[in-house]
């Protein structure tokens, strides 16, 4: 395509959309709506996969030592442990971290001081913290603390034991796992759903919109015109509308994510979606830009297409 | 120039729009179609640019069988023809000289050549005064000569009018007819479908008859018989 043709497609396009007056508003506010669906879905998700890897962060296990395990001991068991693939980290604290974490957690409450201070000695145990890159994995962890290798140097209770906390907090970390799991696919599905009743919408509008210039486009191909020259007013038509309703959607965005974040951060744990959005205002404009733009030229692209056969 | 051989165009068994017709068009003739509604004139036009396919038979426009044209080739086919209807087919949301340019814009003649080129040809129409008005500020008689400009500022070899009087009084029929002889005059090879008997009758050139989708007539200097 040379240059004035190109030049004569954008003028065209730009001149259509303002006399198209009320069809291009009505176009830009569908399609405004499909952003702001499209846009929900995207800022939803990665919020709720943000506050979902966060509780999955806040799970681990926990192992005790006798005191009188030698810390080479502990830290070959460490190194073993980071061998697994299903291992994120593990953290070895000793007893004296664990007693200053202890005294930290606990500074200003002088009954429990002093109560240390009645026991004497050191009363901690050292300790290793595990997290794993899966919730799900921690049972096979624990399963392999307790198969026996380290029976000399874990720590046991009363009844013979081992002081894991998987154990202790399996039915929780199962709980937690399975829901977190569940909302991780709820939350895909829902978008899923969402994002393609918003396409079907925004191309719906578009099609009705150019449907009502079917004989224009056909009088054009009979004047001469080519494809492109008829078709791309209508693409450029469609990448204006695309700009001013991501710029209509963000504008909307703001009030509705300041209300939601200050409504819904309990709820989260103290994550507060407005935070989140601000932070990345400049992606989530780049993202509703893009989606926008692509929504508006393709569904365009094939609205015409359907016209420009004669 | 033009040459239909053997053209038939069936919709059904029972809608036959045109029947084994054939008949030749030389250069800057001035051609009548004539017959009544449905006798087959639209679509013989229609056949012509290329806006549909005939059933069997082969359109000609100087050695190119426009059927065979790849649809690339096609819009530069069709601004060989200029093409006039009845319902003068404007584009609405362009002004008068705005559907005048565009044909030279579709045609990729540049920004000087528009400027000089668009407002002669509303001048010949008459209609300069109007050029800035829209399609729906114009009158019917109006309206056709935008057409008629627009249909003829490409400088096609044809122009094809179908039907362009049937929606005008009778003193705006005059106009577009004096304005498609001066076309003729000018050189340009022109095609007229109507049913109007005056006009024929005051025209005196060529008339072919269609009559159920046959050439029943063909005859120079010929008049209105049906």
């Amino acid at each position: 395509m040379d240059k004035i043709t190109f030049r004569r497609i954008l003028k065209w396009g730009f001149i259509n959309f303002f006399r198209n007056g009320v069809v291009s508003l009505a176009t830009v506010l569908v399609m405004s709506l499909s952003i702001f669906v499209i846009g929900s879905v995207v800022v939803g998700s990665s919020f709720l996969s943000g506050v979902i890897s966060s509780l999955e962060e806040k799970v681990d296990i926990s192992a005790y030592f006798k005191p009188s395990a030698k810390e080479e001991q502990i830290l070959a068991l460490k190194k073993d442990l980071e061998q697994f693939p299903e291992v994120r980290s593990v953290k070895y604290v000793s007893a004296e971290e664990a007693l200053e974490i202890f005294r930290a957690r606990h500074e200003g409450d002088d009954v429990i001081l002093q109560s240390l201070e009645v026991v004497g000695e050191n009363p901690f145990s050292p300790s290793i913290e595990i997290k794993a890159k899966d919730p799900t994995k921690y049972g096979s962890i624990s399963k392999f603390l307790e198969s026996g290798r380290y029976d000399n140097i874990l720590d046991m209770d009363d009844s013979g034991e081992k002081k894991i906390t998987y154990r202790q907090n399996q039915f929780v970390i199962d709980k937690l796992s399975a829901l977190l799991a569940t909302s991780r696919r709820a939350g895909f599905a829902v978008s899923l759903v969402l994002a393609v009743i918003s396409l079907m919408v925004a191309y719906s509008t578009v099609r009705l919109a150019i449907y009502n210039s079917r004989d224009e486009i056909s009088v054009m191909q009979l004047v001469g015109a080519s494809r492109p020259f008829i078709r791309g007013p209508f693409l450029v038509e469609g990448v204006i509308h695309g700009v001013i309703a991501a710029a209509f959607t963000l504008a909307v965005f703001y009030p509705v994510f300041w209300f939601a974040g200050a409504k819904t951060s309990a709820l989260f744990g103290g994550f507060n979606v407005f935070e989140y959005f601000s932070e990345n205002i400049f992606q989530i404009f780049f993202i509703l830009l893009v989606s926008g733009v692509l929504l508006g030229v393709l569904s365009a692209y094939f609205a015409v297409r359907r016209h420009l056969k004669v | 120039m033009i040459y239909f051989d053997k053209v038939s165009k069936i919709y059904s068994p029972t809608s036959i729009a045109l029947e084994d017709v054939s008949f030749a068009i030389s250069p800057n003739e001035f051609v009548s179609i004539v017959g009544q509604s449905g006798a087959g004139k639209s679509t013989l036009l229609k056949l012509l640019l290329a806006e549909d396919r005939p059933t069997s038979g082969k359109v000609f426009f100087e050695s190119s069988d426009v059927h065979a044209v790849p649809p690339g080739e096609l819009p530069a086919l069709r601004r060989r023809m200029g093409v006039v209807f009845q319902d003068y087919r404007l584009l609405p949301q362009k002004t008068a000289y705005e559907n005048v340019s565009f044909a030279l814009e579709a045609a990729g003649k540049g920004d000087d050549d528009i400027k000089q080129d668009a407002p002669q040809v509303l001048e010949l129409v008459g209609l300069m005064d109007k050029a800035w008005h829209f399609p729906h500020e114009l009158s019917g008689g109006e309206k056709q000569r935008v057409a008629i400009a627009r249909a003829i500022v490409t400088r096609p070899d044809v122009v094809i009018a179908d039907e362009p009087t049937g929606n005008l009084d009778p003193l705006n029929t005059w106009d577009i007819i004096r304005l498609l002889e001066k076309i003729n005059d000018l050189g340009t090879t022109v095609i007229l479908a109507t049913h109007d008997k005056e006009i024929i009758n005051s025209l005196e050139r060529r008339v072919v008859t269609l009559e159920k989708g046959k050439v029943v007539r063909d005859e120079q200097r010929g008049r209105y018989v049906l």
